[in-house]
């Protein structure tokens, strides 16, 4: 018995490290001097802590206002897409509309298709409404990207979502909006949640989009910022780590609290 | 605790700060100039283009430089749709070729710059083939009749060398293909791999095309990236190319690992003192400078070879929706007056119209007058990759296949010709 559980937490430990790897060697990296990384390679310790790597890529790029603009940006659009999607698979889910399959397949699409097919029409779009080089623009975008699997998963959930309980409430006298709201919403919370935080994530991480809709730099947004480093044919390791650890950490941040936050909401939400 | 309710404040909170966010008023035209480029604070054109911003500032009373630093992939993506929307900057870095600034003149989206070009002598100023790729015709294609850029330094390639290597297996330094040839056969036969190469990236192709430019002219060149006569890929120039790198590969000169190599470690194991030679750029030059302290080394041009890979570096360009296109115009000319190139030249760059002898730093001198050397000649052979969009891959997989020997060298110079005849027969539609 011990001896398997030594086996499994062997695997784990190993597995654990291949993960942490990459993080491990940009974290390396990131605190080196240039003249260290060349001595030694990318694998060596730091021979002493290396911050002005750190320092100088957040005075180059103006770091703390790409961190505000990809916070409001994530922020909102998480909010919006879990708003929508919980419309959209009420409405596909239990309301069971007819087609719905086709509905839900059409949503996809906007995941489904890569983001260069995308990016000629949204772009024409943003120019025509006026919203080209806004935070708005990308916002909407994200929105409708995010909530197309926000719909696609929910209207799974709620389709096996107990009948009875609406049933109840509705006997109880609820109208529509408020079965969604003191019935639906309470119950799928937990799932509500880690949609939540995935759109925060993935909306954090995107960068394809947010590079051709945001052309000046007061709206770009960290991914973007990062991307200054990579020049036309030398890159410069240590800087380009120091810029991939500022890049990463607030998403990680962002989970780490949220996920605890969260899990509780979930408990609460249990008990009621 | 998060519950529906404060989810609806939450969402309606958001919504007020994102109709705060939507708008960004534009600056008033003439009192603000905005300028795009992609070099890094530290490196020659980052240091000179700030000291022109300054000249500029101090010689234009009440207007701004609104300076944009951005990525290199940024701009190379998104160029075409920004300069194509009211938010276009009004003078931007871009780079040169058929594929790039060509297509985006060919859309005109550049503003024609010939009239402003010999009206303030930045014609004088640059060499015929630099002037090259400044020039387009109305398919996009350089070398034409019209200007839509003016570059500020130039770029080429050359062998870096190691110095204690070389003093240490007693060769010196070759001044013609046959002596590189037998210094290269010294280091094979004390066991040392003498070329530092990376053949998943660009500098394996550049050595290809380095050889046959050793057996090429000028007419040659401007056969091949202007499509300017007929072009065979079985001809001297190119058959001497495609073996001699053969040969090479066979004789030991370079590593048939060198096929997972990519450009960085190529550089970092040559400045970690692992080789005796890496044939590259001097886009490596202040790189190497400031790094390799633990030997000494210095470089020489491509032995027996008039022509060497290089060209203008990249351009200024002004949009034709620039708002300000005459104060643009007043920075390109701040950027090509003497003490800002010779500034250029000092920080390590290869300034294109400076004084050799304002040039005090010795080793940027030896690299400027190595490129004066070249210019002379006529010597700069541009990139193969250039005449055909996508052809870098196409290089990129012909020359592994030479090192692998998974291909003979006639096969090999077929693969190229597949896609360079493709392309001829869709220029300018």
């Amino acid at each position: 018995m011990s001896l398997r559980r030594g086996l499994v937490l062997g695997v784990l430990v190993v597995l654990a490290v291949v993960m942490l790897f990459p993080f491990l060697l940009v974290l390396l990296n990131a605190l080196k001097s240039p003249a260290d990384y060349t001595a030694n390679g990318p694998l060596g310790l730091p021979e002493s802590l290396y911050l002005q790597g750190i320092v100088d890529f957040w005075e180059r790029v103006d770091f703390g206002l790409k961190l505000t603009n990809s916070t409001v940006i994530a922020g909102s659009v998480s909010v919006l897409a879990v708003l929508v999607s919980i419309l959209t698979a009420y409405a596909l889910g239990i309301g069971r509309v007819r087609g719905r399959v086709w509905i839900v397949a059409v949503f996809l699409l906007a995941n489904l298709m890569p983001q260069e097919a995308l990016v000629y029409p949204l772009y024409f779009l943003a120019k025509e409404a006026d919203l080209y080089d806004t935070k708005l623009a990308v916002i909407i975008i994200f929105t409708a990207v995010q909530s197309a699997f926000g719909t696609y998963l929910l209207s799974s959930v709620l389709s096996t979502f107990p009948r009875e309980l609406v049933e109840a409430a509705r006997i109880d006298g609820a109208g529509r909006w408020q079965i969604l709201w003191r019935v639906v919403v309470p119950i799928c919370w937990p799932t509500l949640s880690v949609l939540l935080v995935f759109f925060f994530i993935w909306t954090w991480n995107e960068f394809f989009i947010p590079m051709i809709m945001l052309v000046s730099n007061d709206n770009q947004t960290v991914p973007v910022a990062l991307g200054v480093l990579q020049g036309q044919r030398l890159m410069d390791a240590t800087a380009q780590s120091a810029s991939a650890l500022l890049g990463i950490l607030p998403a990680v941040v962002f989970f780490l609290i949220f996920q605890r936050t969260l899990t509780r909401g979930i408990a609460v939400g249990a008990i009621k | 605790m998060f519950t529906p309710g404060r989810l609806v404040a939450v969402m309606i909170a958001t919504a007020t700060v994102l109709t705060a966010c939507g708008d960004d008023g534009d600056a008033a035209a003439g009192t603000e100039l905005t300028l795009w480029h992609y070099e890094s604070p530290d490196s020659a054109m980052g240091v000179a283009w700030n000291k022109a911003i300054e000249e500029f500032e101090r010689t234009h009373d009440g207007v701004t430089v609104k300076f944009e630093e951005k990525g290199f992939e940024q701009i190379q993506k998104s160029a075409q749709m920004v300069l194509n929307s009211d938010e276009a900057p009004d003078l931007l870095e871009y780079n040169k070729g058929n594929a790039t600034a060509g297509l985006l003149s060919k859309q005109g989206l550049l503003t024609d710059l010939s009239d402003v070009v010999t009206e303030r002598g930045w014609d004088d100023k640059l060499s015929p083939s630099v002037q090259t790729t400044c020039k387009y015709d109305e398919r996009g294609v350089m070398g034409g009749d019209r200007w839509f850029g003016v570059p500020n330094y130039a770029e080429y390639t050359m062998v870096y060398y190691n110095k204690d290597l070389f003093d240490q297996h007693g060769v010196a330094v070759p001044t013609s293909l046959d002596e590189l040839t037998a210094a290269m056969d010294t280091f094979v036969d004390k066991g040392v791999t003498p070329l530092s190469v990376g053949a998943k990236e660009y500098p394996a192709q550049q050595i290809l095309y380095q050889l046959a430019l050793s057996k090429a002219d000028s007419d040659w060149v401007r056969g091949f990236q202007q499509y300017d006569g007929e072009v065979d890929f079985h001809d001297q120039a190119w058959t001497y190319g495609a073996e001699t790198f053969a040969d090479w590969v066979e004789k030991g000169y370079l590593s048939q690992d060198s096929t997972g190599i990519d450009a960085e470690s190529m550089g970092v194991a040559f400045m970690e003192g692992k080789f005796p030679m890496m044939i590259s750029g001097s886009w490596w030059y202040g790189r190497v400078q400031s790094t390799v302290k633990d030997f000494a080394w210095d470089t020489f041009l491509f032995p027996g070879s008039d022509l060497a890979l290089g060209s203008s570096g990249n351009l200024w360009v002004v949009p034709e929706n620039s708002p300000n296109k005459e104060l643009a115009y007043d920075f390109i000319d701040i950027t090509m007056q003497p003490d800002i190139q010779a500034l250029l030249g000092n920080s390590g760059g290869i300034p294109v119209a400076a004084d050799v002898s304002a040039i005090t730093d010795e080793p940027s001198r030896k690299l400027v007058e190595n490129y004066q050397t070249l210019v002379e000649r006529d010597g700069l052979g541009y990139y193969p990759d250039w005449p055909v969009p996508g052809y870098y891959d196409v290089l990129v997989s012909a020359t592994q296949k030479l090192i692998s020997g998974s291909a003979s060298p006639h096969e090999v110079l077929g693969e190229l010709a597949g896609p360079y005849e493709e392309n001829l027969a869709t220029i300018g539609s």
